[in-house]
Formats: structure tokens, sequence, C-alpha cells
């Protein structure tokens, strides 16, 4: 009689473990869908800032990016991202216009400032350009 | 007695059944940990031979992977670097017309290659453009448009019968004063060659090395496949996607890349070495070959070609092609059918 009731509880624990698994991973799939959508600015190599980037809102914002080279200026507004102004010779960078997709890059080579956006759901591994 | 011998086999199996569970649970935890770390990746992005670098490398060795792959590429820039006075090549420039100079095999190697390919691409490849990237201001930013007569003057500069390789003594000379290598077209695929080797050395996982635009896919499993973008030349987001396996080297060029303009007119910095001016057939040229050197020079030469060339020019050389041309057409070698994906723009 004992015996039984522990495998009852047994089989309980297992299934409350396997139920809350699932729910787990569910959540985080569900969550993962969407525009998740980040600009990531890269300095000399390493990393600067991540900002998300959220299609829909009216929202604009300016950043000053320095670098020991010089630095440029990036405009992020309704999910589109460029660069305004830039102390480099060329200004490709500022010629590129805007990136709004994932994989997209803006880079200032003389400046070592990279622009990309990176995203959880491309299947794109890299860019050839 | 045989209730005894029942209750005992009954407690037995009860208390093992328990203990099989925990074990099994303990072990499939254990699995996938393990198999977390070892899939999980570490990207790298770095300046190196005048471009950025990105280098994304799987697996318990990573760390090392990437070390090595970091300290060849910059032992390579050391030596083909144009902008570095202590380089290979910048002793080789200085030294034109005057005396030979004494380089490192790797030099020797790419140098060698480098005029390999110019008789394989009936001199649409030329590392002695240098002198003609300076013509057009390419080298400082300063962008001209220069006379004809001025470019006449220059191409005299660009003769590849001027280079001079000794493979005996390790020397190089350039025959007249003002001529001037310049391994853009070629550095970056060549050091893939070699980032292609220490992947396979070190019996990597799984990478990806994106050297100024420059691919290199790998994987440990030959039958894996990667989605590479090729950039759209005049819009963001990609134009096609090629799936490609371990061991494909894709490299692009463009008119988007370094270009000024005048009178509305584009010039791009992939100079024909034949006329002295920027080709102008194509927006952008894709090479996809299974030797990096080879996939560099390719599509240096596919985009000056043009696309019906091109395809004829890959097929004989059995390597596939894309081109887009300045009405955005698209055009792509028959062996790429199964691999390529055009995107549409909606």
């Amino acid at each position: 009689m004992g015996l039984l009731q522990l495998r009852t509880g047994d089989k309980i624990i297992l299934i409350i473990v396997i139920v809350s698994l699932v729910c787990g991973i569910s959540l985080r799939i569900l969550f993962a869908n969407g525009s998740s959508k980040i600009v990531l600015i890269m300095v000399d190599g390493k990393l600067f800032e991540e900002i998300p980037l959220s299609v829909n809102t009216g929202h604009n914002e300016d950043i000053l990016v320095e670098s020991k080279e010089g630095y440029l200026s990036v405009e992020i507004s309704n999910g589109k991202v460029r660069v305004t102004d830039s102390t480099c010779k060329d200004k490709l960078c500022i010629k590129e216009g805007e990136i709004s997709k994932v994989g997209d890059t803006i880079i200032c080579l003389p400046n070592r400032i990279s622009i990309s956006i990176i995203g959880e759901n491309s299947n794109i591994d890299t860019v050839s350009y | 007695m045989t209730e005894s011998v029942i209750f005992v086999e009954r407690t037995l199996t009860s208390r093992n059944k328990k203990v099989l569970l925990v074990l099994t649970l303990i072990i499939v935890v254990f699995l996938l940990w393990f198999f977390y770390r070892s899939n999980a990746s570490t990207t790298s992005q770095i300046y190196s031979m005048n471009t950025i670098i990105d280098i994304e490398v799987s697996g318990m060795n990573r760390q090392e992977i990437v070390s090595q792959i970091t300290e060849e590429i910059n032992n390579l820039n050391g030596l083909f670097d144009d902008f570095n006075p202590k380089s290979d090549i910048s002793l080789i420039n200085n030294k034109a017309g005057i005396i030979s100079v004494k380089v490192s095999p790797d030099t020797i190697d790419i140098l060698e290659k480098s005029k390999e390919m110019y008789t394989k691409t009936y001199g649409k490849f030329n590392v002695m453009v240098g002198p003609l990237m300076e013509l057009w201001g390419f080298k400082t930013g300063d962008y001209r448009v220069p006379s004809k007569e001025q470019i006449d003057e220059v191409l005299k500069l660009t003769d590849i019968n001027d280079l001079i390789i000794d493979k005996t003594n390790l020397t190089v000379f350039l025959k007249k004063k003002g001529e001037r290598l310049d391994l853009g077209g070629i550095a970056k695929g060549y050091t893939l060659d070699k980032v292609y080797a220490i992947l396979k050395e070190n019996n990597a996982k799984k990478a990806v090395i994106n050297m100024g635009g420059n691919v290199l896919v790998y994987s440990e499993n030959s039958k894996e496949t990667f989605n590479v973008g090729i950039k759209h030349p005049r819009a963001d987001g990609i134009i096609a996607v090629l799936k490609v396996k371990s061991g494909t080297f894709i490299a692009t060029s463009g008119d988007y890349e370094r270009y000024f303009e005048e009178n509305g007119k584009r010039y791009c910095h992939i100079i024909d070495p034949l006329t002295g001016y920027p080709a102008d057939f194509l927006t952008s040229a894709t090479a996809v070959t299974n030797e990096g050197y080879l996939g560099d020079v390719l599509s240096t030469a596919f985009f000056i070609l043009g696309e019906e060339k091109s395809l004829v020019f890959a097929k004989d050389l059995a390597v596939g092609s894309v081109t887009v041309d300045g009405n955005l057409n698209i055009h792509y070698s028959t062996d790429l059918s199964g691999v390529i994906t055009i995107e549409n723009r909606g």
C-alpha cells in the first residue's frame, strides 16, 4: 500500500516537471517571435551599444558614437537607421543611406565604427558585399 | 517465505525505478548542458587588411581558433598592407626601379598567384594597378577624374612583366620607378585560404568568417548548409541568398563600396587595368569558389567583364557567378540553380 502511494507521488512530480518544461519552452518561443530587431553599434571591434529597433513608434533617437579615430552621428527613427554626420573623409557611411533589415550593416572604416541590425529570426548566416 | 520474497522483489524494483529515473534525469541534463556548451559560439570583430573582419566560431576549442585566426590575419596584414610603410609590399613599392627586396614566403606565394591570375583573367586582374588607383584618388580619398593623357601615361606603369619574382632567393623587384603593387583584389581571399587551413587543422566545429564581404563558411559536418546573402547593390537588405556547404568561398565586388560621383556619373574603385577607367557594366558581381584567392580575384574580374563574358568565364573555370547590372537584372551561372534564391522585392 505504502509503495503504491510513493509511485503515484513520483508520477505527479514527473508530470509537474514535464508540464513546466513545456510551458517554459513555449513561452520562450512565443516571446521570441515578433520584431525583435536590435541595432548593434561596435567601435574598434568592441561593443558600444545595443538598441532595440521598434518599428512603429514616432520615437527618434540620435546617438553620438565616438572612436579613437573620430566620431559619427547615428539617427534611429521609425525602425530605420542611418548615419547623419561623420568626421570621415569619404562620407561613404552617410551615402549608404538608411538600413532596416536584419543583416544590414553600415561601416565607417576610417572611424572603425560598424552599425548592424541583428535579430533572432534571421536565417541568413552572413552577407557577402 | 514466498510472500517475503515477493515483498523484497517489489521493494527493490520500486527503488531501482526511482534511482533509474533520477540517473536518467541527471544524464539528460548533463547531455543538454554539454550540447549547449559545444554549440556555443564566439564572435570577434577586428579591423585589419583595410577592412572590417567578423569571425564567428563554435565549439569547445573556439577561443583557441579565434586566437590563431586573429594572429594569422595580423601577420599577413603586416606583409600585404600598402598603408603600412614596413610591409613587404610597401618596401617593394618604395624600391621600385632601384633594387630588389627580400620578402617572406607568403609574399612570394601571393605574388606568384597574382601573376598566374593575371594570365587567367586576360589582364582584367592586375596587381600592378597601384599607380592607377592613386591617379583616381582612391588611395587618399582625394577623388578626381583624370584626363585621358594622364591615364595613358600611368598605364605604362602597370606592366605585369615588370614584376620580377625570385623564388629561390625570396626577392621581388619592380623594374620601373613609380610602379606600385596593390593587393586589394586578392589579399582577403588569400588570407581566407589560410583561415580555412586553421579551421581544418583544429577540427573546428563550425565557423562563419566575413572579411570585408569575402565570406568563408565551415562545418565539421560536410552536409551542413549555410545561407549567405548577397548585398543588394542599390538598396538595404539582400538581393539573393546562396545555400552553400562547408568550404565554400563567396566574394563580391560592388560599385557601392568605394566610389565618388562627378557630373552625375559614378566612379568606383574597381578599375579596368586595360582601359584605366573604373568598370561600369555592373553594380555587383559575386564569385562562388572553393578557393579563397581565386574567388576574390574572380569577383573583380567578373565585375570588370560584365554579365555575358563573366558567365562564359565562370563556366570555363567551373566556378559559380552572380552578376547584377545597372537595371538590377540578375544573372547567374547554371551550376547555382539549386543553390540561389532571388529575393522578392515587395
